[in-house]
């Protein structure tokens, strides 16, 4: 009973290092963050108006706690995140920095999910095409149109294809996640009109992305076929498709979700650049509109954001790569 | 299911076939750089986008019109039906329309407006235009339609000053201490009762704002549209974008370098409207190298402006001549700028005792080379690209000008302290002409970055800014223009015109200095 038992405890202790060491890392970003943003030159409440009367400007000082010196400032916020998630008041708007990100979270996260969904159904599909024939006129051209897509910016691929795609050929809606007016929609019909709105921008983020998937899944399926586990499945007389879609696809799927893990922050910036693009609601949007304002509150927190974010993302491939590589738990 | 299927990759691929169906009359889509957090002004942001968005929903006592070329601000009845000053101008007596309502059926009474003002220069609210209060003293309610405003003392701005701000519901908003209001901005749409010719049918944030018909508005057949969508688009590439694919009718902050995209496409036709902008070089004069009027002369003679507002704009700006920029009355038009001569400069240079004693191709003086550097905000891109264009063209005359991007909460802060040698700056005049802030002596520290001093503008600058007549103040104006041209404290670069692009079929759009949409409740479809 107690043997059962050890591994289980063994993988617990695992998830609790894992989680313990995330929740350091991410306050260690949230400090860091504060200590960039309080460090940045410029007063971001001092009036732009020399008219403005001093006592106003006192007055929104008080409101967001910058009277106070800045070892109590820190402490305020960090105590005000930590104990009840209040990430303050934008200055721009007034409102809660919570709220604004409550709202501009799930774009972001629809985004990111339809890029990484084209990511790898692009990346894997480019990747057996290669695999089939290495080193043939075909698994040339993959390799570089992987290449191709990897070395250009998403900025560019985004603004071609809104201009091409959306403007030239009107394929595409190009700006928001929604058409004019969608509350007017029916449920089935507004799902029709996000799909129609998230293909385009998810698939230039997922194209330029896809390439280092294509490149592993060729690599790694050229590489099973020459493994003992390879040699014996061909040996058996299995087609080649049920080789490297069963057998293969398995091999290369622990470093395949890695790979999520790791390209997690470059999505996310990628969202960010293509937010911006295609006019899409999300964090990215919010940001760089929060860095062009001055409004520290929410770039602060979009940052812990994006770092949470891309913790949790690294701490759920870690884990399931425990949960698939039965060597990672006995370790 | 297979028909659900069809309908979905219609919607997904052919996203373009909607294009030939019949226009919906009923609505209007606008593409604005906009951000709308809360439907109460005085804890709103200060911008012009979002301005024109609430005076929509909130009209004011009096409306600015938008031609300043003739004379002052002229004022039109808005919630005010009529008013008149009292002889000493102490008093301002204001009647209300009896006919104007909120949108849950009260009226707007002279009370709504005494609330107003106690909102408006409460210092928890902190309202960013509290200062056109300073001088009202108190708000008087004579009856539920007449209102009285005292002053203590007699201003030529005291219309606009009362017409600052759009008028609040008190019965709606009162239950809020004032104390509490920046605390909680989206409280304001839970309580929110509108005035205005159109009303908030629906938000999302940061995306979208509908406004709908406000049928009970006391112009009775206004506004023309039923429905006006305003979509959020920050970038004004994006925002041409979206133009020409049809996803908008109207777009406006259009960028000069994106018009040439729209100019001539069928269907769409761009208006460039005048704005009360400019954009200037200001010379710290607390600095050796710009303490002297002549070499604030040479520099100007020594930059190519024209090149910069070709350059740059497109055709859609002109070379500043004046701080009274051309399209307000009291501009004026005899003022001859300052050529493009870098020979005239250099001699300029030469009697101010400027020369290259070393050789090493940068003019001295007292041993001090004429090395400073050019600040200008992060963001600010066309100023930037004139900083290269002035870099070059000062570099040809001997003077070693060195381009900075400073970050604009920092710069705002190191203008008014004198803390930079030179700036590259933007700003929108008063329509009032008051000329204070900017080269008053006794305004250093505010916006006199310049530091400039001079006892005869002085005299003008507060000659005209008490006047009652500011029509019979146009001569001191025009004196003041030639002084600031002789002095040099700034150099005006350019004036821009805005730019805003509009579908062919609506008719009566009208922009102008004060909003893109100032007349929005008159447009419509043809």
């Amino acid at each position: 009973m107690g043997l059962a038992l050890a591994p289980v405890a063994g993988v617990i202790r695992l998830v609790l290092r894992r989680v313990a060491a995330a929740a350091v890392l991410f306050l260690i970003v949230l400090t860091l963050t504060f200590a960039a943003v309080a460090g940045a030159p410029g007063d971001p409440l001092s009036p732009n108006d020399p008219r403005i009367p001093t006592e106003h400007a006192e007055r929104l000082r008080a409101l967001y706690g910058l009277d106070q010196p800045l070892p109590a400032q820190y402490l305020r916020w960090l105590g005000a995140v930590l104990l009840s998630w209040d990430w303050g008041q934008s200055y721009q708007t007034g409102r809660p920095v919570s709220d604004l990100l409550f709202e501009s979270l799930p774009p972001t996260l629809l985004l990111a999910g339809g890029a990484l969904f084209t990511q790898y159904l692009l990346g894997i599909g480019l990747g057996l095409i290669a695999a089939r024939r290495p080193n043939s006129w075909l698994d040339l051209g993959v390799r570089a149109a992987s290449l191709l897509v990897y070395a250009l910016p998403t900025f560019w691929v985004g603004l071609m294809a809104v201009l091409i795609v959306g403007v030239g050929l009107g394929l595409a809606p190009i700006g928001g996640m929604t058409s004019a007016a969608a509350y007017e929609l029916g449920p089935l019909a507004a799902l029709l009109d996000v799909l129609a709105h998230l293909w385009l921008p998810a698939l230039v983020l997922g194209l330029c992305m896809a390439g280092d998937i294509a490149r592993y899944t060729r690599s790694s399926l050229i590489e099973f076929q020459t493994t003992d586990a390879g040699r014996a499945a061909k040996a058996r007389g299995l087609p080649w498709t049920r080789i490297v879609f069963v057998h293969g696809l398995a091999h290369a799927a622990p470093r395949l979700l890695q790979m999520a893990a790791v390209s997690a922050p470059l999505l996310l910036s990628g969202a960010i650049v293509a937010e911006a693009v295609f006019v899409w609601p999300g964090l990215g949007s919010t940001t760089l509109q929060a860095i062009q304002a001055g409004d520290v509150p929410v770039v602060l927190a979009a940052t812990a954001y994006g770092a949470a974010l891309v913790i949790a993302a690294s701490l759920a491939a870690d884990l399931l790569l425990v949960r698939l590589d039965p060597r990672l738990q006995a370790e | 299911m297979r028909r659900l299927a069809v309908a979905g990759l219609t919607a997904v691929v052919g996203w373009g076939c909607g294009s030939d169906a019949p226009r919906d009359t009923t609505r209007l889509t606008v593409g604005l750089r906009f951000d709308y957090p809360t439907p109460n002004e005085l804890i709103g942001p200060p911008t012009l986008a979002y301005a024109a968005i609430n005076d929509q929903m909130f009209p004011s006592l009096m409306e600015e019109q938008g031609d300043f070329r003739e004379g002052p601000p002229v004022w039109a009845p808005g919630l005010a039906e009529g008013w008149e000053f009292s002889e000493d101008r102490l008093q301002l007596t204001v009647r209300l329309r009896s006919d104007a309502s909120w949108s849950d059926g009260e009226p707007v009474t002279a009370e709504d407006v005494r609330f107003t003002w106690l909102a408006q220069t409460d210092t928890e609210v902190a309202w960013s235009s509290s200062y056109v209060h300073e001088a009202t003293v108190d708000v008087e309610v004579l009856d539920p339609h007449t209102v009285r405003f005292h002053f203590d003392a007699a201003l030529p701005t005291a219309l606009a000053d009362v017409s600052t701000g759009a008028i609040l519901p008190r019965h709606a908003w009162e239950a809020r201490p004032f104390a509490e209001w920046r605390g909680d901005p989206d409280w304001f749409f839970d309580a929110l009762v509108t005035s205005g010719p159109f009303r908030l049918v629906s938000r999302t944030p940061g995306s979208e704002l509908v406004l709908g018909r406000n049928p009970d508005h006391f112009e009775t057949d206004l506004p023309r549209l039923e429905r006006v969508i305003l979509r959020n688009t920050p970038d004004s590439t994006a925002l041409t974008n979206r133009l020409l694919a049809g996803e908008l009718d109207v777009a406006t902050g259009i960028g000069a370098t994106d018009a040439s995209r729209i100019d001539g496409q069928p269907g769409l036709h761009l208006i460039a409207y005048s704005n009360r902008q400019f954009t200037f070089v200001v010379w710290n004069t607390t600095r050796p190298w710009f303490a002297d009027a002549a070499t604030r002369r040479a520099l100007a003679l020594a930059i190519d402006r024209q090149a910069i507002v070709d350059t740059i704009w497109h055709g859609y700006a002109r070379v500043g001549r004046s701080p009274v920029i051309s399209g307000v009355w009291a501009h004026d038009p005899d003022l001859e700028p300052w050529p493009h001569d870098p020979e005239a400069a250099r001699t300029t240079l030469r009697d101010a005792g400027w020369i290259d004693v070393d050789g090493d191709g940068i003019i001295e003086r007292g041993g001090r080379p004429f090395r400073f550097e050019l600040a200008t905000n992060t963001g600010a891109v066309a100023r930037w690209d004139a900083m290269q264009m002035i870099q070059a063209d000062l570099r040809t005359v001997g003077i070693d000008a060195q381009p900075r991007r400073v970050e604009p909460n920092a710069l705002n802060q190191r203008l008014p302290e004198q803390d930079f040698d030179a700036a590259a700056v933007a700003i929108a005049i008063d329509t009032n002409l008051d000329f204070r802030p900017l080269f008053h002596s006794e305004e250093v520290g505010g916006y006199n970055f310049a530091a400039y001093a001079n006892p005869e503008a002085d005299r003008l600058i507060e000659s005209f800014a008490t006047r009652t007549d500011p029509l019979g103040g146009r001569e001191d104006l025009h004196r003041l223009q030639r002084i600031l041209r002789d002095d040099q404290p700034m150099l005006v670069l350019w004036e821009p015109v805005s730019l805003a692009a509009f579908n062919d079929d609506l008719e009566s759009v009208a922009p102008n200095a004060v909003s893109p949409l100032a007349n929005l409740k008159e447009w419509a479809w043809r």
